[in-house]
């Protein structure tokens, strides 16, 4: 055992002290802040350059309605009311009248037009927008360059079929009373369930769910999961290999047994992940609790996350370390990294349909199998929804049986194959060194 | 006392015999020489006395015990090819090795063997910046540093100039009058020959000399003679009853055939030059590695 923990000591020292360590401590967070600052700051910092459109109406049914609709959006929406400073843009829109003889004729030069800058864009209102149903004339049509995720498409389109709900309902002699909930939508709240205090017996109301707590919290988890078995797991690939190859494994497989080696090194990436998390964790609640979000800190389920990261990085690093021991150089490691590390990237692929329903048999299922279980448990435990306590304890126990047999096999590949040279790391050799040598 | 004992031990890899049927006893407190050509079994023979792999059948024996599954105690090991850890500083890197091996006393020790090796400047230097001798040295360093009772070196010599492998060599006999078993291995046959009590080598696998140099020697008989003479090599030609010349320039040695009287032989080139030595003596150890593991041999071998 000191044998194990002097080597785990070297490992520990030799990876917290790279500047590389420290830099990946420091750039992670200030990446994934600098994501969401970006978005605060393009929020911030919108187009304001005036957008010209032309719009060509069929129906002859919409020109006086926009014009009063920009009207108003030009007066009351595009300056900040406090301090006068223009922050949308204005709409400056021509209407024309359709060429109905040459159409495309019409349509190109208005393109020709988009594209020298002069307009935004052009709309064209089909002829029987007002009713719609079994024309062909229906239709609203956006030509500009960038169409998808355009504010100006958004706003025509909602000024619109605004205003044709309105001829509509007109057209059923309704009076203003009448008609003034006919399109009022209600949002559908999304709410935790009504909970009782086991101590005092009391009911407690269901909160409302938001969605940084159903969506951000597991997203924020499985990612920080992730890098931590990225930082500390993975690089035992190449490190196993160069001490191979570099002969160091052989001096001292002279003093320590090929497990003591292999435990010596996977112990140093847990301290190594664990040091990371300590310090992401704490940033992470200090941050949430200072900028008001402290309530979506998920404290029930931080030690579900300790427990689930030192397993998973037991399972990823012992079979790193092997594989590492079958390389002899860096194009062999380089081969083989990616399989291996596929157990570890493709949870991330899952996170969407895991957080939509995380109680579905998908997700249940691959929550109980072993290589997956930390990642999507872990997704699974963070969303409100309730996960019946016996699962994050089978998939635990799962991951432990799990852990203990990659640690056997990682072994045998391990004393096998960190003394022979010139053996590729084929599905066949590692089979051999598993189970036949 | 044996403090190493090897009874038929048999190591195959596939379908390479390693290691063939090998019995060996090394004294405690000895100085054991291992020779063979390359990949002659010499590297595999050292890693199953240090317990990193195991022998097929046979048994193998480090001071009265089996050791299976563990790392014998108090062993030192350099293997032959050196590895260090580049980014670690010397200091750090043998502390980690004096920890690795349950040394004692280590900062001063480690102070110790850094300055009787000239390495004391460079301790909180990082390992990549020395030179390959200054690592050899430094590896050395970190294989005795806990003071093993055996030591096993693997071409401890390679790599180093004259200068520091007298160092060496004198290190080395000290920590035998200490008391520490020492194994070598070398190509070097002068080294060996002057260093070891004991040569064992082993030729494809299998032991072909066991004994201390004067033994093995006398299985050869004085069958050598070293001649100087004005006309060099010229004056060998034609002679009868040598079996092979090495010419060194300036020297030759001549192994003779057996039944042939060493006086015939002076007398012949006495009558085309002048000598200015012969001498009739045992052959080296160089001339009788050479003389099993010869290409001869080896076709000898294969036929």
């Amino acid at each position: 055992m000191n044998k194990i923990l002097t080597l785990f000591k070297r490992e520990y020292r030799a990876a917290v002290r790279t500047k590389s360590f420290i830099i990946s401590l420091v750039l992670v967070p200030l990446l994934m802040g600098g994501g969401l600052l970006a978005v605060f700051i393009m929020e911030k910092n919108q187009d304001t350059d005036d957008k010209r459109i032309v719009v060509i109406d069929h129906s002859g049914l919409m020109a006086d309605r926009l014009k009063e609709a920009l009207d108003l959006r030009n007066q009351q929406d595009i300056y900040d009311q406090e301090s006068g400073e223009k922050v949308r843009p204005a709409y400056i829109v021509e209407f024309i009248a359709p060429d109905i003889t040459d159409k495309m004729s019409q349509q190109s030069a208005l393109s020709e037009r988009v594209k020298n800058a002069e307009l935004h864009a052009f709309i064209e209102i089909g002829p029987d927008v007002l009713h719609p149903s079994g024309t062909s004339g229906g239709y609203l049509k956006y030509y500009s360059e960038h169409s998808f995720m355009d504010n100006v498409r958004d706003w025509f389109r909602n000024t619109i079929n605004g205003h044709l709900q309105q001829l509509r309902v007109a057209e059923l002699n309704l009076d203003e009373e009448q008609s003034a909930d006919l399109f009022t939508w209600i949002n559908i709240e999304g709410m935790g369930l009504v909970t009782v205090d086991k101590k005092t017996g009391e009911q407690q109301e269901a909160e409302k769910v938001s969605e940084l707590q159903s969506f951000m919290v597991p997203y924020i988890i499985v990612l920080m999961m992730f890098m931590l078995v990225m930082m500390s797991s993975v690089p035992l690939l190449t490190a196993v290999m160069e001490e191979k190859t570099e002969k160091i494994a052989e001096v001292l497989l002279g003093t320590i047994t090929p497990f003591q080696f292999m435990a010596g090194k996977v112990l140093g990436g847990i301290g190594i992940s664990l040091t990371t998390a300590a310090i992401y964790v704490t940033a992470g609640i200090v941050t949430a609790r200072m900028t008001g979000f402290g309530s979506v800190i998920p404290y029930d389920i931080l030690p579900w996350f300790f427990i689930f990261i030192i397993f998973f990085i037991i399972m990823v690093g012992s079979g790193m370390a092997a594989l590492g021991a079958t390389c002899n150089d860096n194009k062999d490691a380089q081969s083989i990294q990616f399989p291996a590390m596929l157990p570890v990237i493709l949870p991330l692929f899952l996170i969407m349909p895991v957080i939509q329903n995380p109680s579905g048999t998908l997700a249940t299922t691959l929550s109980f199998i072993p290589p997956f279980t930390p990642s999507i448990m872990m997704i699974r435990l963070a969303t409100p929804v309730t996960v019946p306590l016996w699962q994050p304890i089978v998939g635990l126990v799962g991951v432990i049986l799990f852990t203990i047999f990659t640690v056997w096999v990682g072994a045998r590949i391990f004393r096998t194959a960190i003394l022979i040279q010139g053996q590729k790391p084929s599905v066949a050799n590692l089979f051999k060194y598993a189970f036949k040598s | 006392m044996n403090i190493i004992e090897l009874s038929n031990v048999t190591k195959t890899f596939g379908s390479v015999v390693a290691v063939n049927d090998l019995t060996l006893s090394v004294p405690k407190g000895s100085i054991y020489g291992f020779i063979g050509p390359n990949g002659s079994g010499k590297t595999t023979t050292i890693r199953m006395i240090m317990k990193i792999t195991y022998p097929d059948s046979g048994s193998l024996r480090i001071d009265g015990k089996e050791l299976n599954g563990q790392r014998p105690g108090s062993i030192g090991y350099l293997p032959e090819e050196r590895g260090l850890y580049k980014k670690m500083k010397l200091g750090e890197l043998l502390q980690f090795h004096g920890e690795l091996n349950n040394g004692k006393d280590l900062k001063r020790r480690i102070d110790y063997w850094l300055n009787l090796l000239d390495l004391t400047e460079f301790k909180d230097k990082k390992v990549e910046t020395l030179s390959k001798g200054m690592k050899q040295k430094l590896q050395f360093i970190a294989t005795i540093l806990h003071k093993p009772e055996i030591i096993i070196l693997d071409e401890p010599f390679s790599g180093l100039d004259p200068v520091n492998a007298d160092i060496m060599k004198d290190v080395i006999l000290d920590l035998q009058k200490e008391g520490s078993t020492i194994i070598f291995s070398t190509h070097d046959m002068g080294m060996a020959e002057k260093m070891c009590d004991y040569i064992f080598m082993i030729y494809r696998g299998a032991k072909v000399l066991d004994g201390t140099l004067s033994h093995i020697q006398d299985q050869y008989g004085n069958d050598t003679i070293r001649i100087q003479s004005d006309m060099g090599v010229e004056a060998l030609e034609d002679l009868t009853g040598i079996e092979k010349i090495n010419n060194f320039g300036k020297l030759q040695e001549i192994r003779v055939s057996s039944g042939t009287d060493p006086q015939k032989i002076l007398s012949e080139v006495l009558k085309k030059t002048r000598i200015t030595r012969f001498e009739i003596t045992k052959p080296s150890l160089n001339d009788i590695f050479i003389r099993i593991a010869s290409p001869e041999r080896k076709e000898a071998h294969h036929e």
